[in-house]
Order: C-alpha cells, then structure tokens, then sequence
C-alpha cells in the first residue's frame, strides 16, 4: 500500500513531467504553431506580451481542470470525437465570462489594459489547441493541470524568443520582400528547428 | 490603368490580402498539417464549409446581445458546423481525418470566425460578405495547396502519394519548422509581388497597416476602439 507522502511524491513527479513535455517537447507555438498570429500581435510591446501570456496560462490552466471533469466521460462515447469542440468551446466560454467579471472588480486602469488581452486569448487556437491535446491523453486532474499550465509557460517562453528578433527584424537592414512578417516566420521555423535539436530529435536521413 | 487595379482587387484574398500570407490568419494547419496535398484538400474542404456556414448563420445572432456572448455563440455554431463538415470531408477523402490530427476541430475556433465574424462581417452586406468569403476561402486553398505541394514534393518525394522520381528528398520540410520556413518565403515573394504592384500604382492610398506587419489590431474590436460590451 502507497503511503500518501509517496503518492504526493508521485503526483507531483508525473505533473512536473507533464509540464515540461507541454513546455518543450510539445512547445505550442514552436511544434504546434498556434496562436501564431495573436503572437505577432502582442510583440510590438514588451508589457503587451507579457500581460496576454499571464492571462493565457490562467485561462489555459483553468479550462484544462474543468475538462478533466467531464473529458473521461466524453472519451467513453462513441461520438465522443464530435463532442469535444462544443464541450471546450463551453468550457473556455465559461472561463472567458468568469475572467471578465473577475477583471471588471479591479481598478479601472488595470481592468483596461487586462481586458483586451483576455478577448485575445480567450479562444486563441493555443487554449483550445492545449485543450485538444490534453484531451486526447489519459491524464488525471493533476495531469490536465500540469498540461494546461506547461501550454501557457511554452507559450510564453516561445513568445519570449520571438520579441528577440522581432525588432531586428523590422530593420531597414533585412531586404523589403522579407521584412517583418516573413522574417518573423523563417525566424521562427529557425527557433522550431533549435527546439526540435534541444529536446534530442535526429532528422531522418 | 483603372482596368487593372478593379481586376486586382477583385483577386485580393486570393493574393495581396492573403489571410494567411499577409495577416497569418490561420495559419498553424498550413504550417503542422500541411504536409500533403490530400490532407491541404481535406483541410482547405473543411475550412471552407465551417468558415462559410457558420459566419453566414452568425449573422442571425443578435446584435443587442453582450459582444462577448456573442463570441461564445459563434464559436459554438462552428463547433456544431464542424460535425457535418467532418463527416462529408472523411466521405469525400476517405481517411483523411485521422492525419489531421487536432487541426480539423481547430478549424472551428479559426481567426475568421473569431475574429472577422464580428468586427467585420456582421457589418457586411450579404452578397459582398458572401464575395469576400469565397475570396477568403480561395487564398486559403490557394495558400495551402502551394505549401503542401512543396513539402510532399520536396519533403517525400511524392504528389498526392504517387512517386514523382526527384533525386532527393528534404525529411525536414515534413515537420513544422519546414512548414514555418516555406511560408515564411511564401510570404516574402507576396511581399516582393504587393511592393511592385503597390510602385506600379500611380497614387497608391495610404495603407493602414504597413505590408510587412500583421494587422491583427483592426480585429480587435477592444483595441480598434470599438469597445465591447463585457458582463
């Protein structure tokens, strides 16, 4: 019989693993490439970016716990496949209007800057992407916790490294056809490649 | 000169506003589930039936109702679009669905419908939301086609599974990386094609957005100053 410091021990163990396979292995952005463009959005200001990637792991981690609630049972149905896009839709919904509510109590002037961020996150292709994913897996609550907060963690980390380049490539220096946009996109296929080489892939040959 | 402009703007979607090129609108199916020609068919079909149906049937949502429920409920009649949208794409392209991974339900939570359904076509007339939807669509296709033809042809060797006898094959263009890398100088020869036509132009207009930045901003109605309500 597991004593319960074990189990603790455990859980934890398998959740940190879980995060880290959403935050590197499965990187959103970087092997998935959502939420793409809202990334390119929120590059152009430091504050921006930063504030967008802590509403999206919010919304990310919290939509991923309520769907551990109902994803077993929606794995069981043979339409299951079918149902999950209404049911996450749902879910993120419902935290959507909850995050909301929860920013029109705070001042004003936190409120309007939080406010656009959590209209672009709210069903950015990287919450229900992360919410798929999970859902395709046999993780417990903990581990739906862990996925969803490693989505949002990856996300921003990947966000992180694109701001690097993104003024450099905005420079007169980079030749008119490729600046900004396909810069920013071969820039990040550059960042893919160094991420699949981080986690120990081999090209076949 | 008038001729040809009206001609160019008539093929816009398909080129110089190319959502995905020019706005990176939904662009992660291009880029991770693009890698074949048969999955860029089944994807540009499901794109098309979910983004067309749902933002026509979002156009009897009410206005008076708070924006953001208004975003829930376009989300979930795309998600209710995507169930028969699915069906007839695996009935066309047998099969099909299964490579596709997390990216035919994601097509229902598409910048488009997300975004576009509210900002701009619920402000549309029907024949030119229906016009600009098609062209939409259409560089969608267009967009796709290009990418996977280059990477099932570089990347295995193949088109539409059948050996094509190239001397070499790129693996790496098959992962998202050669996806990014692709689009990205498909973006850029777009760019080239937008800064010739826009220096042909004799008086071009004032842009809003500079080519070479997206312009996700309009979209947002928060940040294009277009308030939404929240609860």
């Amino acid at each position: 019989m597991l004593h319960i410091g074990d189990l603790i021990q455990e859980t934890f163990a398998r959740s940190v693993s879980i995060a880290m396979t959403a935050i590197f292995v499965e990187n959103i952005l970087f092997t998935r490439a959502l939420g793409v463009s809202a990334t390119l959005f929120v590059l152009r200001k430091d504050h921006d970016r930063r504030l967008f990637c802590l509403v999206l792991t919010f919304i990310s981690a919290v939509s991923c716990c309520l769907a551990a609630l109902y994803s077993k049972a929606l794995g069981r149905l043979s339409f299951g496949y079918y149902l999950r896009l209404p049911a996450y839709v749902l879910t993120v919904g419902l935290v959507y209007i909850a995050v909301l509510l929860i920013t029109s109590k705070l001042p004003a002037r936190h409120a309007g800057r939080l406010k656009p961020m959590i209209h672009l996150a709210a069903f950015n292709s990287a919450i229900i992407g992360g919410l798929l994913l999970a859902g395709s897996r046999t993780y417990d609550f903990w581990g739906y916790l862990a996925f969803g907060l490693g989505t949002g963690i990856g996300y921003a980390i990947a966000s992180y490294l694109m701001s690097l380049g993104y003024e450099r490539l905005q420079s007169d220096r980079i030749p008119e056809a490729f600046r900004g946009f396909p810069a920013m996109l071969i820039y990040t296929g550059i960042l893919s490649l160094a991420f699949y080489g981080l986690i120990g892939h081999g090209l076949s040959v | 000169m008038m001729e040809k402009k009206y001609r160019l703007e008539r093929v816009d979607y398909l080129l110089l506003q190319n959502p995905v090129l020019e706005r990176g609108l939904t662009i992660a199916p291009v880029i991770a589930a693009g890698t074949s020609v048969k999955n860029g068919l089944a994807l540009s079909l499901a794109f098309a039936l979910i983004t067309c149906a749902t933002i026509a049937a979002a156009r009897f949502i009410p206005r008076r109702l708070p924006y953001t429920v208004r975003v829930i409920f376009n989300m979930l009649l795309a998600s209710f679009v995507f169930i028969p949208a699915v069906l007839l794409t695996e009935w066309l392209l047998p099969g099909s669905i299964f490579n596709l991974g997390i990216y035919l339900p994601l097509l229902g939570t598409n910048s488009l419908i997300v975004q576009k359904s509210e900002s701009r076509f619920g402000r549309l007339a029907a024949k030119e939301m229906l016009q600009q939807l098609l062209g939409l669509t259409a560089g969608f296709f267009l967009t796709m086609m290009a990418v996977c033809t280059l990477r099932e042809t570089l990347g295995r060797g193949t088109f539409f599974d059948h050996p094509v006898g190239i001397p070499f094959t790129l693996p790496a263009l098959l992962l998202p990386l050669g996806g990014f890398i692709i689009t990205g100088f498909l973006a850029a020869a777009l760019q080239a094609l937008r800064l010739r036509v826009n220096s042909d132009a004799p008086a071009p207009p004032p842009r809003q957005d500079p080519p070479h930045k997206p312009s996700v901003s309009s979209d947002l109605p928060a940040m294009a100053g277009k308030k939404p309500v929240c609860p």
